[in-house]
């Protein structure tokens, strides 16, 4: 069966994530949500660069200026998609198996459905010790390397946090790690990099907006991002060649 | 204008695939290829003709394809595509579904669409595919016709195998800030890409500079470039596309299939 055209995923798009410009009220943050988005969290964020050292070694992305432009596009596309599968994934008894899939699909990339899947196991690891649910058992049960979307969000879920707070989280996730890459591979200031994050909250509170109404799996934003996917490509083979800092 | 063109090609008794219906409605016109070399080519081929100036704003123009069991079918573009604002105002729309029945093949080849500055196109094309059948589907997106800004451009490609999704990406095009990201267009103005499930897949992906062609999920592969004109960004598509171990294969292996 196809989708009604006036259900499809490009009129929801359309239909949602309008925040009219006012900020958004400021989201009831989960302690898991805050645990997931702390860099000091052993998960393993640290060896990725979300394709930032690759758009510095090909000059793309050369200074603050450059890494607002970057980081807009990111949250926009793989940003809203991260955003839109950890809303999903907090609803209870959430369909894993078909969410892994459409996440899969919406992932054309090898190089980011590898990361994705990296980051979900290292950081399943510690939301089980930290959050011990049968949610976790049933991540598993769908897939034994969860995508870091669904575990993101199956976490915030089980700790009580709503789908805006996971896609919140995710979304925040989707700029935060390659902003510090790029302070660490460009040596940019890092008072300014914390300013141009900061200052994404518009964007952030519309994908947010978007990412968390409720959708079915097959209709949820699929936004792609070409270059970011050419360059996750290219940076694995340059990895295999060359000393790079990043996994992604 | 709201239009709906039809195809249906069928695996005759002398395993020829043959048109069983043939729905042409302004602005498509669906042009099948006859003649001596048709008659014995085992592969259907039908062109895809625009008939008016379409799509303009307000503009519902739908394409059914379908393939039978064992059937073969080439649907090429034979111009490319000029989204228009219309009089009428709102959105112009174009749904593609595509149909590939158990063991059928299907290569889908349009020439680009250019979203011209005033432009709000919305596309969608389904495919959905049956057991072991193969689909090649292109799809080049021109942000503007040359020193113009693009207009807005909405786009959703869902590649369904079964009840599996393959692929569900959406587009977007219009949006300065978005286009001129790094990790969105850099600042190119074509987006060109192919889908292939055609055999087998590269084992890992493949990437040059401003291409890459990578094994989906489930199968199938795609293929993706950018460029600042359509000529390069379709040269390094084809670059991406001859990378591809299966549809490689199906090339030297055969005369039937268009390159």
């Amino acid at each position: 069966m196809l989708p009604e055209p006036a259900r499809s995923a490009v009129s929801v798009a359309h239909r949602r994530g309008d925040s009219n410009g006012q900020p958004i009220p400021a989201i009831t943050p989960s302690l898991a949500a805050l645990t997931l988005a702390d860099a000091r969290f052993p998960g393993g964020g640290h060896v990725h660069s979300g394709g930032v050292e690759e758009a510095v070694a090909r000059g793309l992305v050369t200074g603050v200026a450059d890494l607002a432009s970057f980081l807009h596009g990111r949250l926009r596309t793989a940003g809203l998609v991260a955003a839109a599968f950890a809303a999903a994934a907090t609803v209870t008894s959430a369909p894993f198996a078909l969410l892994d899939a459409e996440l899969d699909a919406r992932t054309p990339s090898t190089a980011q459905r590898d990361a994705s899947r990296a980051q979900g196991r290292a950081a399943l690891r510690a939301a089980r010790a930290a959050w011990p649910s049968p949610v976790l058992d049933a991540l598993v049960a769908a897939t034994s390397r969860p995508h870091h979307p669904l575990l993101v969000g199956a976490v915030i879920g089980i700790d009580g946090g709503s789908p805006a707070a996971a896609a919140h989280c995710a979304a925040y996730l989707a700029v935060s790690g390659p902003a510090s890459a790029a302070v660490r591979l460009l040596g940019l200031d890092p008072f300014a990099v914390n300013a141009a994050v900061v200052a994404l909250r518009p964007v952030l509170d519309a994908v947010v907006a978007e990412a968390a109404e409720p959708c079915p799996p097959e209709l949820l934003p699929a936004p792609g991002a070409p270059v970011l996917d050419l360059m996750a490509q290219a940076h694995v083979r340059q990895h295999q060649e060359q000393v790079r800092l990043f996994v992604s | 204008m709201r239009a709906g063109a039809r195809v249906v090609v069928e695996r005759g008794r002398d395993g020829r695939s043959a048109v069983r219906e043939l729905r042409s409605q302004p602005p498509l016109a669906l042009l099948p290829q006859r003649g001596v070399a048709a008659a014995r080519s085992p592969v259907a081929t039908v062109h895809v003709v625009g008939s008016a100036s379409s799509p303009l704003g307000g503009d519902e123009v739908s394409l059914d394809v379908e393939v039978g069991p064992g059937a073969e079918l080439v649907l090429t573009g034979v111009a490319a595509t000029l989204a228009l604002p219309g009089q009428a105002g709102g959105p112009s729309r174009t749904t593609i579904r595509l149909r590939v029945a158990d063991g059928a093949g299907l290569q889908y080849l349009p020439e680009p669409t250019v979203v011209t500055t005033r432009a709000d196109h919305h596309a969608e094309l389904h495919a959905e595919l049956g057991a072991g059948s193969r689909l090649r589907c292109r799809e080049v997106l021109v942000a503007g016709r040359g020193g113009e800004p693009s207009g807005q451009y909405r786009g959703l490609v869902r590649v369904q195998d079964g009840s599996r999704p393959l692929l569900v990406q959406q587009q977007e095009l219009g949006d300065p800030r978005l286009q001129r990201s790094a990790a969105h267009l850099a600042g190119r103005r074509v987006l060109a890409g192919e889908v292939l499930v055609w055999g087998d897949d590269p084992p890992t992906a493949v990437a040059g500079d401003w291409w890459s062609l990578v094994p989906l999920a489930g199968r199938g592969s795609l293929a993706t470039a950018v460029g600042s004109d359509a000529i390069a960004a379709q040269r390094a598509l084809a670059d991406a596309v001859a990378a591809h171990p299966g549809w490689s294969e199906a090339v030297l292996g055969s005369q039937a299939v268009v390159r």
